[in-house]
């Protein structure tokens, strides 16, 4: 479903690059994890399979198509077999659920008869059946996040992108939320997310891979937010931290704390 | 649907920014007003020359019936009279001057000059007898003038020779230079309108930046979330356009129409009907300026 082939990305000629010659296929129905500190690529993964972006060098194949070659009229229409949830949810604050939902619909021309019959089911798949009038400020975090879901899936893509979308909420609304994922993921769906979660992805249990400085270090399927076994490519980590405290060893989640410690000046 | 949608969205986008779409429609008005207004004199300049203008320099008006000239006192020029004036016309000694002349009579004397005068209550009171007749010369250099008046001024049955282009040039030159400056005026306000139309939509587009950036995530159509904020200007610049138009109906109407033709009644002022063939240029005017700037502010700051 989405296949990248030695994709290289640079933002500035003098820094390193974002993406790093990365090769990587994730499967029709398949659900994956995308996991590495802040800069580590993952944000670049995600724009350019959108075509929000264009590769240096390499092709980034979605559904089969090179997106290089995809002229930008047609844009929209790759862009309509690709569902996106963020962080910050991106509601509009002046639409109640409802029409936050339809909104997507509404934009690409589907008609009202159409959005009547769909946003409710959408609705209840993301568990929210009740809740069409509310408008977003009265909704809970947990909630918002399930709204932007329905919004990204409402038209049926192929591939669901995740950015972080338990990065606002607590541990248990967390949980609720994979399960919505997870729930459109057996329907068929393509899911890929980035997170820091590491409780998330170790009690998910999928595949797994991991970016760092624009490389992926990882690629396990099942598998946990750290490695339990000695990583591909060690020998390069190794050689990246060097001048750092070994970061090979530091524990869950903490990893990102060196390395943006060491950006920041 | 879709098109429902747009416009929900342009009636959103006009509430959300009323007072830059209202200044919008302000700016646009008065540029193209002066637009208009350097219009309308070009229009009164036609009027006023009349059908005789472009084609003669000068008018030998032979005597009619109230004539008091010296030489009329045997009245209305009679068919020898008028031959005589022709022969003379044809000979050597002035036809070395002209290009050729033309014999206008009572009748198309009449013709003409309800044509000229169509919107002004002077027309209903005139008759073709109250008219003279008189011979059109079309000069081989307009300087010669003074040959021509020497010549037939004296002449029996001629009232008076006239250089029209002398009577109207320098009124002409007036209502020219006032055009200009209209012209110029419209121009700097029209630099005004087009930086305001762009600073407007670009402002409509950062406060619907949410929208946008969803629509384009959904995989909206670039018309779908473009057309929107074009519509937005070009409709704010027609209404703009409209009032401009109305504006130069009403000076036509009231001004010129109920005050002027009753002030100087010898001449001919246009109609308003003939301002309103001003108004679809204006509108289109108004509208193409708006679509341009929109279309290039937002291809630099809606990304699509």
């Amino acid at each position: 479903m989405i296949r990248f082939e030695n994709v290289t990305k640079v933002y500035d000629q003098t820094a390193r690059p974002a993406l790093d010659s990365v090769n990587l296929e994730i499967d029709r129905g398949e659900f994956a994890f995308l996991v590495g500190a802040s800069g580590s690529g993952k944000s670049t993964f995600l724009r350019l399979v959108l075509k929000e972006d264009r590769a240096t060098s390499g092709a980034v194949y979605v559904a089969g198509q090179n997106v290089a070659n995809i002229s930008s009229w047609r844009v929209p229409r790759l862009r309509r077999g690709i569902g996106v949830v963020f962080q910050d949810f991106r509601l509009l604050p002046q639409k109640n659920v409802f029409a936050n939902v339809a909104f997507a619909m509404q934009v690409i021309g589907k008609s009202r008869s159409i959005i009547r019959d769909t946003v409710p089911e959408v609705l209840k798949t993301v568990g929210l059946e009740g809740k069409e009038h509310r408008m977003p400020h009265e909704l809970s975090g947990g909630e918002q996040q399930r709204v932007a879901i329905a919004r990204a899936v409402v038209n049926r893509p192929g591939i669901l992108l995740a950015d972080e979308p338990t990065g606002n909420l607590d541990p248990t609304t967390s949980m609720g939320i994979m399960g919505v994922l997870d729930k459109i993921n057996q329907n068929g769906t393509t899911v890929v997310m980035a997170t820091h979660d590491d409780d998330i992805v170790n009690e998910m249990r999928k595949r797994v891979v991991e970016l760092r400085n624009g490389v992926v270090i990882r690629d396990e399927a099942r598998a946990l937010y750290t490695s339990m076994i000695p990583v591909v490519g060690q020998s390069r980590r190794l050689k990246d931290a060097s001048g750092r405290p070994d970061e090979s060893a530091t524990g869950p989640g903490d990893g990102s704390v060196p390395s943006s410690a060491g950006e920041s000046k | 649907m879709r098109l429902a949608f747009i416009l929900g969205e342009i009636g959103s986008g006009l509430r959300r920014n009323l007072s830059m779409v209202v200044s919008v429609i302000l700016v646009t008005f008065v540029s193209l007003t002066f637009v208009g207004a350097a219009g309308m004199l070009q229009l009164q300049i036609n009027q006023m020359k009349g059908y005789w203008y472009d084609k003669v320099q000068v008018a030998i008006f032979l005597c009619g019936d109230g004539s008091t000239a010296a030489g009329c006192a045997t009245g209305t020029a009679t068919p020898e009279q008028q031959e005589n004036l022709r022969t003379l016309l044809e000979s050597p000694a002035v036809s070395q001057y002209i290009n050729d002349f033309q014999f206008e009579s009572k009748d198309d004397a009449y013709k003409h000059f309800k044509e000229q005068f169509s919107n002004s209550p002077i027309v209903d009171s005139v008759t073709p007898d109250q008219l003279p007749a008189s011979f059109r010369i079309n000069m081989k250099d307009p300087e010669k003038y003074q040959i021509i008046s020497e010549t037939f001024a004296s002449q029996p049955g001629v009232e008076t020779v006239i250089d029209q282009r002398q009577v109207l040039e320098r009124l002409f030159s007036v209502m020219n230079a006032a055009s200009l400056v209209a012209v110029i005026i419209a121009g700097v306000m029209i630099v005004c309108a087009i930086l305001l139309i762009a600073t407007t939509i670009r402002l409509s587009a950062f406060s619907r930046r949410r929208e946008t950036g969803i629509m384009r995530l959904v995989g909206a159509s670039k018309i779908v979330i473009q057309l929107p904020f074009i519509l937005e200007g070009v409709i704010a610049a027609v209404i703009g356009a409209a009032l401009a138009s109305g504006t130069l109906w009403a000076v036509a109407h009231f001004f010129l129409g109920e005050y002027m033709s009753k002030q100087y009644p010898d001449t001919a002022f246009i109609s308003p009907a003939q301002t309103l063939l001003l108004a679809p240029a204006l509108l289109a005017l108004g509208a193409t300026l708006a679509g341009i700037s929109s279309l290039l502010t937002l291809r630099r700051y809606l990304r699509v």
